[in-house]
């Protein structure tokens, strides 16, 4: 069996993905720029992070 | 690429080539992995323009003044009435309400909630969203029930040789 922690890792990211998408657009309509700013530079970063794992996992396979 | 594809076996991700029958599933597997990773990135990309203009109203850009905005003359407007009209922009809905001689309260009425407009129901005196229920207070625009979780933007109004006026969408308080 292969590991599946990278898999999950992918999973929980786009779970957060959503949570913070959705966190940074109320915070926007309530107009609190500065804590929507937060969420979207946290949305920037997931990316990378997936794209890391995603590399493990290809150098595990 | 055909150099890549000549090489015995060649490094590739597909089914046909794929006599290792116990890798379907490892194939499958990063097939998923790999989109799971695009959304990531399509996440990031579609965040970008929420921060942008975030970071534009935090240097002040959005706070530009509108021309003040005649509403309606006060004599065409009953206690307890209600007047759609366009503010700041010509396509953002608002409404203005008379409470009592002298009160006037004007919101945008985009709801909150998915932005239906929201309409002023005298009998019952409260602002109703049809689409889902909505319902908003009509002396601060704060929402009562239903869906919607943030207030309406009140619009300051003002009065001025027998009209009313729209001064400015005032923001949140903090
Ligand atoms: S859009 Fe107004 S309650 Fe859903």
């Amino acid at each position: 069996m292969k590991c599946n922690f990278h898999f999950a890792a992918l999973l929980v990211i786009l779970m957060l993905n959503i949570v913070f998408t959705q966190k940074m657009v109320h915070q926007y309509y309530f107009e609190n720029y500065v804590t929507a700013i937060i969420y979207c530079l946290l949305n920037l970063v997931l990316f990378p992070i997936a794209f890391v794992i995603y590399k493990q996992d290809q150098k595990k396979a | 690429m055909t150099q890549k594809n000549n090489k015995i076996p060649f490094n590739e991700d597909n089914y046909t080539h794929n006599i290792n029958r116990n890798n379907e599933r490892k194939l499958d597997r990063r097939g998923f992995m790999k989109t799971l990773v695009g959304a990531a990135g399509v996440f990031a990309v579609s965040s970008l323009p929420w921060g942008g203009v975030a970071a534009k109203e935090l240097m002040g850009l959005g706070n530009k003044e509108y021309p003040h905005k005649k509403i309606v003359d006060i004599k065409s407007i009953p206690i307890g009435h209600s007047v759609d009209f366009k503010f700041p922009g010509e396509h953002d809905d608002a409404i203005l309400i008379r409470l009592t001689e002298t009160k006037y309260v004007a919101y945008q009425n985009a709801c909150t909630h998915l932005r239906c407009p929201v309409f002023w129901e005298k009998e019952k005196g409260e602002m109703l969203c049809p689409c889902h229920h909505g319902k908003f207070d009509v002396e601060t625009g704060a929402p009562t029930a239903g869906p919607p979780r943030r207030p309406l933007p009140e619009i300051e109004v003002k009065v001025e040789k027998g009209a009313v006026y729209a001064v400015k969408v005032k923001r949140y308080e903090v």
